[in-house]
């Protein structure tokens, strides 16, 4: 018996198998046994997720490069920014960490804008590459992975931290620094995970 | 009734969740060529084994500094708590409560909850299972946010550079630390949630199908 599996949806919690509800935009298909979200359609879905990758990933190199923070004692005046963080971490030998910072801040972010922009830019496009499925593929492995929002809160701790010691002064880094966390958090809003892989398995036949 | 794709020979894939039909224990995609099982193999020994590694990482991470504070020729390590009970004796109570949930609070709620993950799935246990998957959902995601404490090292110690006046230098500590949080995120991501629901004994109407 052939059954056709593109009408079924899995629970990823408990397996329960269903067909996929008809559902429009601003509703949520709930799985009938753990009641967890199964399946949340999005608007406009293609065109925002590309723009919000594009903004991600022109805002990584500011994010990276400008300073965070600076401090003044006794006339002299430090700052640093998230990429001094690594080199200085690699120059004392802490390389696991320099290589932990390296991955969850930058690596990971930047592999997630860039997939999902080039995703988008070649559905658009009907561009198709067989590696695209590969990029995509880790995509949704690199959730749990991407650490932004944990750095950023590190560095409000720290300037709470060094305003009791010195003089500190904020950087334009930490601005470009929430415009990043606000692109990577609003990606994960905007992604219609099921469309995107709907329309790739397409364009391939 | 609802029915598990297992019990009726489908799989979802792991990565594109497209649901296939398993003509073999392993199987691939038809999707995204992705070849994979439908329950993750070894799920719980790999969990057990990731859980276990990352308690004890946790106790050389508490009991080594985190950082090592050198100002005018004196030298001065803390550890995580000594961290913590610095920011209270200073009057920063949210800043303490903070970083305390983070690298106290939600790194040994991981491992705890981990453990009654592990616990549930073996011994069968049937209770609960939608509050046992909710709180799966959350072990996985507060994971990251134990990196905190971390983090805050190393921008205190890229900042707070200034020579033999004063500088801040990442210790071990930090090191132990990172290597736990990495071992309770790989936990998690080896824990399959499905296996929960597995044991699930059938409903009458299920029996009578049968
Ligand atoms: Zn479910
Ligand atoms: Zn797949």
């Amino acid at each position: 018996m052939q059954v056709n599996t593109d009408t079924l949806i899995a629970c990823q919690l408990c397996d329960t198998l269903v067909n996929i509800p008809q559902i429009s935009s601003g509703e949520k298909a709930i799985c009938p046994c753990c009641q967890s979200v199964l399946y949340v359609p999005k608007k406009h879905s293609l065109e925002r997720t590309q723009a919000i990758s594009l903004a991600g990933l022109l805002l990584l190199l500011p994010a990276t490069q400008l300073p965070l923070m600076g401090i003044y004692a006794a006339g002299k005046y430090h700052q640093t920014s998230l990429l001094e963080c690594i080199t200085l971490l690699t120059n004392n030998g802490f390389y696991l960490i320099a290589f932990c910072v390296l991955i969850f801040t930058i690596v990971v972010p930047a592999v997630r804008l860039f997939t999902a922009f080039y995703l988008t830019y070649c559905l658009q496009r009907n561009i198709n590459k067989p590696f695209l499925m590969v990029f995509f593929r880790s995509y949704h492995l690199l959730d749990n992975w991407a650490m932004i929002h944990v750095f950023f809160l590190g560095v409000i701790v720290s300037l709470y931290k060094l305003v009791d010691i010195a003089d500190v002064a904020i950087g334009a880094g930490i601005a470009s620094l929430v415009m990043l966390l606000m692109c990577s958090t609003m990606l994960s809003v905007c992604i219609d995970y099921r469309y995107l892989w709907t329309e790739l398995e397409r364009s391939h036949e | 009734m609802n029915k598990t794709a297992l019990s009726l020979g489908f799989g979802s894939c792991p990565r594109c969740q497209k649901v296939n039909k398993m003509h073999n224990e392993r199987q691939q995609c038809s999707r995204c060529h992705y070849w994979f099982h439908a329950r993750k193999p070894n799920s719980i020994q790999k969990t057990m084994a990731w859980t276990i590694t990352a308690l004890v990482l946790f106790v050389p991470a508490n009991l080594y500094p985190m950082m090592v504070l050198n100002t005018l020729g004196k030298t001065e390590s803390s550890t995580i708590l000594q961290g913590i009970s610095a920011f209270v004796q200073v009057g920063h109570y949210p800043i303490a409560i903070i970083i305390f949930i983070a690298s106290f609070i939600i790194p040994l709620g991981k491992i705890i909850g981990l453990f009654i993950l592990i616990y549930n799935v073996k011994h069968k246990t049937n209770i609960n299972l939608k509050r046992q998957s909710h709180l799966f959902h959350i072990v996985e995601k507060i994971g990251p946010w134990s990196m905190l404490d971390v983090f805050v090292v190393v921008v205190m110690a890229s900042v707070v550079n200034l020579g033999f006046l004063s500088n801040i230098e990442v210790a071990i500590g930090a090191s132990y630390f990172a290597l736990m949080v990495i071992a309770t995120l790989m936990a998690a991501n080896s824990f399959d949630p499905r296996l929960l629901w597995d044991n699930k004994p059938l409903t009458k109407e299920q029996v009578y199908e049968q």
